[in-house]
């Protein structure tokens, strides 16, 4: 019996030595782990990795790097949360895409530009970080033009982050603009000569369209009227429910521009229209219903073209009133009638004739982005890199029209580049209230929304 | 909204649009939806924290406050000897602004005949920036009571200051405004001053205890309330030759829009406000009436009536009416599922059950609520409670102006298009002098215009 005792004895005591031995390795891996992490969370180890020196340029000349306060913030105080906000986790997730990004990725692919746009850098710049440095949206040294903002996202935190407004504390961007964008519009092609009449039109042809007053001119393509069955069938690859049923659809003939509305023409009109500022005097002007005159936009908050360029590049981030204010005052100075095409004018024109999913050939699927398969059977993007700009071929930007070839009828980047306004309401159902065989339908006669059609330059060909 | 597929037939929904978009201040506004639509039996009562006033009879002691006061007309003078009387000896009113000379006098006078103080000659300012030069003296409380559409450029400037603040409502006249306050209001919170805002009802022994009644569900959940404000003409006065455009029309200023916010702002908004604060939130939608029958000078209406809607569907029927020779009416009626609640500033408050039976009567506590509400004031300083009424105050005088634009244009507006709306009333620059405004003031037809 002894013996036994002696044993349980000995195993007591060992299965202490054990715990001991255990309780201190624990403390030296926790103690390593902590190093590990702070050692691999300093700005040099992100350097290390992260081979685009310009981004520590920036981040130099930024307010985060150089401030009245002298506080130097690192890459992990904005690029990951604080600490019990998930930081670990979300270490874990950014050091796995680094070294995946390290080994596996050219780093000369990498687009550094659109990484840090808004849509992208919300991916990987933390709210809460943001929030814990400044848990006061409030001083009292706030300016106005603060005080405005901060209470709207006061009033809309779920919807809007930090950065929809300081995109640029963390790196320094000299182009950067933050104010009333009171020179926009300015064309600086105020030396050229300018039009003195709008084109004549005679018959159903091509023509040119001369702004009345501006240097601006546009082409018009005569589109010939037809038949056409709107909408997808069924069996067509990536296609939504709302683009059915198909029903066959006459067009009379119309005309339409060969490119998007530039922000050369759309500029002529606001340079036409647009005011100095909203007068404020709301109450004296309330009586006066006998206006006769098209109000212009107001300057713009920043820029209306996202810093892509203006010229022939599509007008775009103007409000639907605004796309039917501009028709408007384009066929008062050109005595022809503008409008917005209707949803059933605008597919029969973007199929220029034919009836696959796309007027040139290949499936959606032959498109998708390039995976093993397609590597290793050769199924390429070129063809569709001739027609359409969208995400995989845009850099996230609006491209000019001329690095698109035209559909049958003429018409560029009518599947790409920027979305599209038509005129009609908006119904999920609207093709199947559509009559078989009808002539220049309209759509719903009432709505929420507008028909927007087409991809564009952030459209993805798969889910 | 994620539309990341080659999506051939899509429509606008909400703001993201033709690939591109991020522009800060053309959202629509989250309105203050609780969700709370459903048909339970409980009301929400529970779920609301309210934030009682202190409610002392007797201030606690502590070392002198010394208030200043901007706008030395009747409230003005009113409010100061309503402060001076809620802290006695331990409160003191050591400057004054006005942009009359003959107003501040008269101030300095009856301050000086009803509670023996006397305001030092050299801290007496007038002029529009005389407000400035108050904040400079070393008060810690100001007491703005100019008329309503000074007041967010005064709150503003006080809470930059670091004063406290008492206000009178309403505290805005536009939108603009009322966004200026609001940011004013986030700004006294971040730098600890404590704010009371002249919704003396919020400060009623009367009004708190039956508000209390209902948060205990005596009368089940709220349905529909009524607010009113039927009185007889206020006062105006005609013009003087002596006196310019801007003299006359700040001396009138009850009667001109872009001074007072009209009537139903100026002085509807109590039981507003007293609907609001039962409710626990704001109407989102207004449709109104409203028309000038009676008014002798300005460019207001003298009658409104106003159906609200809450985005659960909850009604409030609010009328206001300043013509003499009517019957009058200045009290909220509560609607609940079983039963109503009376409450009115002066007179008895009283619940009753769905069949008349009276649940419960209040008289009046002997503390006026206009002393109350200093009390509570200087209760908050001194102990240093956290207290801030101004975004409440200015989600009431939004409701109030969201009823006016209505009734103006004769269209529906919701509390997004308010919140939105960049409608600034009055001149932009103030001197006292002819300023053109009135030649071009006419009185609203509803109909003729649309606004937003």
């Amino acid at each position: 019996m002894a013996i036994f005792k002696r044993f349980g004895n000995y195993l007591r005591k060992k299965l202490l030595l054990i715990i001991f031995i255990g309780f201190i390795l624990g403390i030296a891996v926790a103690l390593s782990s902590t190093k590990v992490i702070e050692a691999t969370s300093t700005n040099e180890s992100c350097e290390m990795c992260h081979v685009h020196p310009h981004v520590f340029d920036s981040w130099k000349l930024s307010v985060h790097h150089e401030n009245r306060i002298g506080m130097h913030i690192g890459c992990v105080e904005c690029h990951l949360p604080p600490k019990g906000q998930g930081y670990l986790k979300e270490k874990i997730k950014a050091s796995a895409r680094d070294a995946y990004g390290y080994v596996f990725k050219d780093s000369a692919d990498f687009n550094w530009e659109a990484k840090s746009t808004l849509e992208q850098a919300q991916h990987f710049v933390f709210e809460e970080s943001c929030i814990n440095c400044h848990n006061n949206l409030f001083p009292l040294t706030l300016t106005n033009e603060g005080q405005e903002a901060h209470l709207y996202y006061s009033q809309n935190e779920e919807e809007l982050r930090c950065i929809n407004c300081h995109l640029h504390v963390g790196h320094y961007d000299p182009n950067a603009l933050h104010a009333k964008n009171v020179e926009f519009g300015n064309a600086g092609n105020e030396s050229k000569e300018k039009y003195t009449s709008a084109a004549d039109v005679a018959g159903h042809n091509d023509y040119t369209e001369t702004i009345p007053g501006t240097t601006i001119a546009f082409n018009m393509k005569a589109i010939p009227g037809g038949s056409f069955e709107i909408g997808s069938p069924e069996s067509e690859q990536l296609r939504e429910s709302d683009e059915g049923p198909q029903k066959t659809v006459n067009v009379s003939s119309f005309f339409m521009a060969e490119i998007e509305v530039s922000w050369d023409e759309y500029l002529a009109f606001y340079s036409a229209t647009a005011a100095e500022g909203r007068s404020t005097d709301t109450e004296g002007s309330r009586t006066q219903a006998d206006v006769d005159a098209i109000s212009g936009p107001t300057p713009p908050y920043g820029q209306p073209d996202q810093n892509w360029g203006l010229g022939s590049r599509p007008a775009i981030t103007m409000s639907y009133h605004s796309a039917e204010t501009y028709c408007k005052w384009l066929s008062q100075v050109t005595g022809k009638t503008y409008r917005l095409p209707t949803e059933a004018e605008w597919e029969y024109a973007a199929r220029g004739g034919t009836e696959t999913p796309f007027f040139f050939e290949g499936q959606p699927k032959d498109f998708k982005d390039k995976n093993f398969i397609g590597k290793l059977f050769g199924k390429g993007s070129d063809l569709i890199n001739n027609y359409v700009v969208y995400e995989k071929n845009s850099s996230l930007k609006t491209a000019k029209p001329d690095v698109v070839e035209p559909n049958p009828f003429g018409l560029k980047n009518m599947l790409g580049n920027a979305a599209e306004y038509c005129a009609d309401w908006y119904s999920e159902d609207a093709y199947s209230n559509l009559n078989d065989g009808v002539t220049d339908p309209k759509g719903p006669a009432s709505g929420d929304e507008h028909v927007i059609r087409e991809g564009h330059l952030k459209a993805l060909l798969a889910k | 909204m994620s539309n990341n597929n080659f999506s051939r037939r899509k429509f606008l929904a909400g703001a993201a649009t033709v690939g591109a978009a991020g522009a800060m201040g053309m959202g629509t506004l989250s309105s203050c939806s609780g969700g709370g639509s459903s048909a339970s039996a409980e009301y929400d009562w529970v779920k609301r924290e309210y934030k009682y006033p202190p409610m002392l009879d007797q201030v606690p002691g502590g070392t002198v406050l010394k208030a200043g006061i901007v706008g030395c007309g009747g409230r003005g003078t009113g409010a100061a000897l309503n402060f001076l009387e809620a802290g006695g000896s331990t409160v003191q009113v050591t400057a004054l602004a006005d942009v009359f000379q003959d107003r501040l006098d008269s101030c300095v006078e009856r301050i000086k005949k009803e509670s023996g103080q006397e305001v030092p000659a050299e801290n007496c300012f007038v002029g529009f920036d005389a407000y400035e030069k108050v904040l400079d003296s070393g008060v810690d409380i100001v007491i703005l009571a100019t008329p309503p559409k000074f007041r967010p450029q005064q709150f503003e400037a006080a809470v930059k200051a670091r004063k406290h603040v008492f206000m009178e409502k309403p505290i805005a006249v536009d939108p603009v405004g009322i966004r200026q306050v609001l940011a004013a209001a986030k700004m006294a919170d971040a730098a600890g001053l404590k704010v009371v805002t002249g919704t003396q009802r919020r400060h009623q022994h009367k009004y708190l205890d039956v508000y209390k009644e209902l948060s205990n569900n005596a009368i089940g959940k709220l349905t529909t309330a009524e607010v009113y404000w039927n009185g007889g003409q206020l006062w105006y006065r005609n013009s003087k030759p002596e006196w310019s455009e801007m003299e006359w029309m700040i001396r009138d200023w009850v009667n001109w829009c872009w001074l007072s916010g009209d009537h139903i702002v100026e002085q509807h908004v109590h039981n507003i406000d007293v609907a609001n604060w039962f409710f626990g939130k704001h109407p989102i939608k207004a449709l109104g009436f409203g028309s000038r029958q009676r008014r002798p000078t300005g460019d207001q209406y003298d009658n409104f009536a106003i159906r609200y809607e809450l985005d659960d569907g909850r009604q409030i029927l609010s009328t206001c009416r300043q013509i003499n020779g009517c019957t009058n009416a200045v009290n909220e009626v509560m609607h609940g599922t079983k039963g109503k609640a009376f409450t009115s500033q002066g007179g008895t408050a009283t619940i009753t059950d769905v069949d008349g039976n009276n649940l419960f009567s209040y008289e009046d506590h002997e503390t006026s609520p206009y002393v109350q509400e200093h009390k509570n004031l200087i209760t908050c300083i001194r102990e240093d409670i956290p207290f801030n009424e101004a975004e409440e105050t200015a989600n009431s005088v939004m409701v109030a102006i969201m009823g006016r634009v209505s009734a103006y244009t004769g269209k529906e507006v919701t509390w997004d298009e308010m919140m939105n709306s960049d409608m600034k009333l009055g001149p932009d620059t103030f001197i006292m002098g002819d300023i053109g405004y009135m030649q071009d003031a006419s009185v609203p037809v509803p109909g003729t215009v649309d606004r937003e």
